[in-house]
C-alpha cells in the first residue's frame, strides 16, 4: 500500500468515525435523553396550537428519522441549528466565542512548551542534580494535582487575598475584558492581556512540570542510545550533541504528543472557562447543557471530537514526516 | 498438564511476585506512595469515628465560614468567639403577690385574683456569659412559652435582651390578648422579619439587632429578660391564667470552630474531609478496576483472534479515541441523572481505548512466541491460552495501568463533582470545592474550604502516582537499570 492508498484509507476512517460521532450526537440528546427540550422554553400555559408552532420553528415536529437525516446534512454544512436560548443561529455565536477559546488555550499551550521543553532537557543533561530533582518532583506532583484547584488558588490569591492586602486584585477574577471596556483599541488588547494573564498562568503552571517530566523522559532514553555515542566519540560539543543530536531523535514522539494533548487541554479547559467565566466555548458547553440549549452542546461537542480526530490523524501523519522510518514503513 | 509443571509454573510466579515485592520495598517514592495511600484508607475505614460529626446531619455548628479553631493562636484572631449554647435559667426578679411562680430551666406560673382593678407583672431574668471580645455576626433565641387557662384577663408578653451598657433590645413581643396562646419563637437576629419588628425599614439593616445588642463592651454578661404583664377586665368577679416558658436557649455562632473550620452551612469542614476519603478512594479504584478490565477483555480478544472481530473492535477504539470524555461526560451525567453509579461506570466504559491499543499490540507479539506455539500444539484451545497463557503475561501492564488509572479517575470524579455534577448525596472532595466556589468562601477568603479538598485530592492522586512510578521501574527493567 502506497502512501496515497494509506491517506485514502486514513481519510475514509476519519469520516465514518465523524458520521458515528454525528450519530450518537443526535442520538443522546434527541432519543435517549429523557429530558424533553421544549420543558426549558416552552411556557406550561401556552395552548397546544402555540406550542407546536413554535416546535415547529426548531423542526421539532418532524419524525424521528427526517429529523436525524435533516441534522446529519446540516452538519455536514456547518449549520448547527438555532439556540433554544437566544433565538439565533448556533454558527453566529460559536464565530465569537471560539476565537477567545483559541487565544487563552493557544496561550497556554505554546507557554507550557516553552516552559517545559527546555526545563525537560536542561533536567536530562544535568541528571541526578538539583534541577533535575525538582523536575522530577515539580513533574510527578503536577500529575496528582487537579488543574482547577490550582486555578483556584491562583484565583483565591491574586484576586482575593491580593484585594484585601493591597487593595486591588493583581489578576481580575472575572470575563475577558473590563465593564465598561476600554474604547481604545491598545488599551482593549491590553486589557485582554491583562483578563487573559491569570487563566493563561495557571493553565501553564499545571500543565509544565508533566511535560519536562515527559521529555526529561525521552530525553534520558534517547541520550542512551548508540547514535549519541557516536556523536560524542566524533568530538561533538555537548550542546550539538544535545540539541541537535538527541533532541532530534525525541521530536517525533514529542510531536505526537503535543498533537494528541491538545483535545485533552481544549476539552480541560471546560473547567477553565468556568473558574474565569471567560467567554469561549467551553464555558458556552456548560450553559448550554444546564440550560438544555442542546443545539449549542450537539454543535460544541461535535467541534470538540471533530478536533480530536484532526490531532489524531495530524500525529498519525506528523510522525511519518518526522520519522523516516515509519516512512519506510508505510511504502513497503 | 502435569501437576509437575503447575509446581514449577507456581514457583516462577512467586519468585516473580517476591522479586517484586523486594523492588517495590527498596522505592522510596512506592513506599511514600503506600505510606500516603494507608493514611488515606484509615481516614476512609475509620471516617466515623475520626470525624467529630456526620457531615450529612449536622449543620449550623458554628457561623458559617467560621475560621479554624487553631487559628486563635494569631493575635488578631484570639478574641474570636466559639459556639455558645446556653440554656436559660430564670430568676424572678419582680412579681405581683397574685402570682404564684416555680421557677428554673422551665418556668410555671398560676395567675389568680378576686381584685380585678389591679394589674399583675412578672419580670424575669436569665442571665448569660459572654467571654469574648469580639462581637459574634448572629444569635438566635429559641423557647417554647404557653399561656392559658384564661378566664377575664387580658395580657401581653414581650422578650428583651439587656447588655452590658443596660440597654435593651425587644426581640420578641406578644400584643394584647386573651385567647391562649402556644408559641415556639425562634428568633434570629439575622431574620428579616426581626428586622422590620425592630423598627427599621432599610433593607440594608440586615444585623440590626446584633448590632444593638453588641455594643461595646462587649465581653461579659448579657441579660435575657422575660416581661409578662396581666390586665383583668374590670368588674368581674375573678381573674385567672397559668403561664409555662421552657426550653429557652441562647445560640450565638462562633466565629472559629473545630480543626478546620465550618461550610456555608455552618458543617464542620474536618468532617466531610475525612468522610470524603471513602468515596474518593472507592470511586478511584472501581473506575479504574473497571477500566483496566475491559481494557484487557478487549486487548487479549482483540489481539489474539485477529481477523474481522479485531477489526471491528479497533475501529470502535479509534472512534472512542475521538471522543471528547470530559464533554461527554456531563452530557451523559446530565441526561441519565446525578449518581454515584452511574458516575463510575461512565467513567470506566470511556478510559478504556488507550490500554485495550497497548495490551493488543503485546498480545500480537505474545501470540507469537514459543509457548503459546507448544501450548497449540499440545491441543490447548483459544479461551484457554488466552486466560492461562497471555493474560498472565501481560500483568506487570495492567497492573501499572490500574495505579495510574486510579488518579485519572480520582481527577475525573472531582471536576465533575466541581463543575456541579456530581452526586448530590454524597460529600466529595469535588463537591467541597464546588460549594466553595459558588457559595462564597472566596469572597470570605475562607481558605479552609478551598484548600483543604483540594490537597486531599492532590495527595490521593499522588499516592497512586508514585506507587505507579515505582512499579513502572520495576516491570519496566529498562527503566530500571538507568536508575
Amino acid at each position: 500500500m502506497g502512501l496515497r492508498g494509506y491517506l485514502t484509507k486514513r481519510a475514509i476512517v476519519a469520516l465514518v468515525t465523524l458520521f458515528v460521532i454525528a450519530t450518537l450526537n443526535f442520538m443522546i440528546f434527541q432519543v435517549i435523553s429523557p429530558l424533553d427540550p421544549t420543558r426549558t422554553f416552552v411556557d406550561p400555559k401556552f395552548t397546544k396550537a402555540m406550542r407546536d408552532a413554535l416546535l415547529a420553528q426548531y423542526g421539532l415536529l418532524e419524525p424521528i428519522q427526517t429529523r436525524y437525516i435533516k441534522y446529519i446534512t446540516n452538519i455536514f454544512t456547518w449549520n448547527f441549528g438555532i439556540s433554544f436560548a437566544t433565538m439565533t443561529p448556533v454558527v453566529n455565536e460559536l464565530a465569537w466565542r471560539l476565537p477567545n477559546t483559541v487565544l487563552l488555550l493557544g496561550t497556554a499551550l505554546i507557554g507550557t512548551v516553552l516552559v517545559g521543553l527546555p526545563l525537560g532537557m536542561m533536567a536530562a543533561s544535568r541528571r541526578g542534580k538539583k534541577l533535575d530533582m525538582l523536575t522530577l518532583a515539580g513533574g510527578l506532583f503536577a500529575n496528582g494535582v487537579p488543574v482547577f484547584f490550582i486555578q483556584l488558588i491562583f484565583l483565591l490569591f491574586f484576586s482575593y487575598y491580593m484585594f484585601i492586602w493591597f487593595g486591588f486584585q493583581f489578576f481580575p477574577s472575572r470575563g475577558m475584558v473590563s465593564i465598561p471596556a476600554p474604547t481604545d483599541p491598545i488599551r482593549y488588547a491590553a486589557d485582554v492581556l491583562w483578563h487573559l494573564a491569570q487563566p493563561a498562568l495557571s493553565l501553564i503552571v499545571g500543565g509544565f512540570g508533566g511535560w519536562a517530566l515527559y521529555i526529561r523522559n525521552m530525553m534520558i532514553d534517547a541520550l542512551t542510545q548508540d547514535y549519541i555515542t557516536t556523536a560524542r566519540a566524533k568530538g561533538l560539543s555537548e550542546r550539538s550533541v544535545l540539541y541537535r543530536h538527541a533532541f532530534r531523535g525525541i521530536l517525533p514522539p514529542i510531536v505526537t504528543i503535543l498533537a494528541l494533548s491538545i483535545p485533552g487541554i481544549v476539552t480541560g479547559a471546560v473547567i477553565t472557562e468556568y473558574i474565569f467565566t471567560w467567554p469561549g466555548i467551553g464555558s458556552w458547553y456548560l450553559a448550554g447543557l444546564l440550560g438544555a440549549d442542546f443545539p449549542v452542546v450537539q454543535a460544541v461537542f461535535f467541534l470538540y471530537a471533530l478536533l480530536m480526530l484532526i490531532a489524531n490523524l495530524v500525529a498519525d501523519l506528523l510522525y511519518g514526516v518526522l520519522d523516516p522510518r515509519v516512512r519506510v514503513g508505510i511504502r513497503r | 498438564m502435569s501437576p509437575i509443571i503447575t509446581q514449577e509454573k507456581r514457583t516462577i510466579y512467586r519468585l516473580k511476585i517476591e522479586g517484586f515485592l523486594e523492588g517495590f520495598r527498596r522505592n522510596r517514592l512506592g513506599v511514600l506512595g503506600i505510606i500516603l495511600l494507608l493514611v488515606y484508607i484509615i481516614a476512609g475505614l475509620f471516617a466515623p469515628w475520626l470525624s467529630p460529626y456526620d457531615p450529612q446531619q449536622s449543620q449550623l455548628l458554628a457561623d458559617a465560614y467560621a475560621m479554624p479553631g487553631w487559628m486563635k493562636i494569631f493575635p488578631q484572631f484570639s478574641d474570636y468567639p466559639n459556639t455558645i449554647n446556653v440554656t436559660a435559667n430564670w430568676v424572678v426578679q419582680q412579681k405581683t403577690d397574685s402570682m404564684a411562680v416555680e421557677w428554673g430551666k422551665t418556668v410555671n406560673m398560676v395567675f389568680n385574683t378576686t381584685d380585678t382593678s389591679e394589674t399583675a407583672e412578672m419580670i424575669m431574668n436569665a442571665t448569660f456569659n459572654y467571654p469574648y471580645s469580639v462581637p459574634p455576626q448572629r444569635f438566635v433565641v429559641t423557647y417554647d412559652l404557653l399561656i392559658g387557662n384564661i378566664t377575664n384577663t387580658w395580657y401581653y408578653a414581650e422578650m428583651v435582651i439587656v447588655n452590658q451598657a443596660g440597654n435593651s433590645t425587644r426581640i420578641w413581643i406578644l400584643p394584647f390578648t386573651d385567647a391562649t396562646t402556644e408559641v415556639s419563637p425562634i428568633r434570629d437576629s439575622s431574620d428579616a422579619w426581626l428586622v422590620k419588628e425592630l423598627g427599621y425599614s432599610d433593607p440594608k439593616a440586615v444585623n440590626v439587632a446584633r448590632s444593638h445588642v453588641f455594643t461595646a463592651p462587649v465581653k461579659g454578661t448579657y441579660t435575657l429578660a422575660f416581661h409578662l404583664y396581666f390586665r383583668p377586665d374590670e368588674g368581674t368577679p375573678f381573674a385567672s391564667a397559668t403561664a409555662t416558658l421552657g426550653n429557652a436557649q441562647v445560640w450565638i455562632p462562633g466565629l472559629v470552630h473545630g480543626i478546620l473550620g465550618t461550610d456555608f452551612l455552618g458543617t464542620d469542614v474536618f468532617s466531610q474531609l475525612i468522610h470524603g476519603a471513602k468515596i474518593s478512594l472507592a470511586i478511584g479504584l472501581l473506575a479504574a478496576g473497571l477500566e483496566t478490565s475491559i481494557g484487557i477483555l478487549i486487548g487479549v480478544i482483540s489481539g489474539y483472534t485477529g481477523g474481522l472481530v479485531d477489526e471491528a473492535l479497533m475501529r470502535i477504539v479509534d472512534i472512542l479515541l475521538c471522543l471528547p470524555v470530559l464533554p461527554l461526560l456531563l452530557t451523559l451525567v446530565f441526561v441519565f441523572g446525578k449518581n454515584v453509579f452511574y458516575i463510575v461506570i461512565l467513567i470506566g466504559v470511556f478510559g478504556w481505548q488507550g490500554l485495550a491499543r497497548t495490551i493488543r499490540s503485546q498480545v500480537l507479539v505474545l501470540r507469537e512466541s514459543s509457548f503459546v506455539e507448544s501450548a497449540v500444539a499440545s491441543g490447548a484451545g483459544k479461551y484457554y491460552i488466552m486466560i492461562r497463557h497471555i493474560v498472565p503475561n501481560i500483568f506487570p501492564i495492567a497492573i501499572s495501568s490500574l495505579v495510574l488509572s486510579v488518579p485519572a479517575a480520582i481527577l475525573t470524579e472531582a471536576g465533575l463533582s466541581f463543575l456541579g455534577f456530581g452526586d448530590p448525596r454524597t460529600p466529595t472532595w469535588g463537591k467541597m470545592l464546588n460549594q466553595a466556589f459558588g457559595f462564597g468562601a472566596f469572597e470570605k477568603l475562607a481558605w479552609w474550604v478551598a484548600i483543604p479538598p483540594g490537597l486531599a485530592i492532590t495527595f490521593l492522586s499522588l499516592a497512586f502516582v508514585f506507587m505507579g512510578y515505582a512499579i513502572d521501574e520495576i516491570v519496566n527493567p529498562r527503566l530500571r537499570r538507568r536508575r
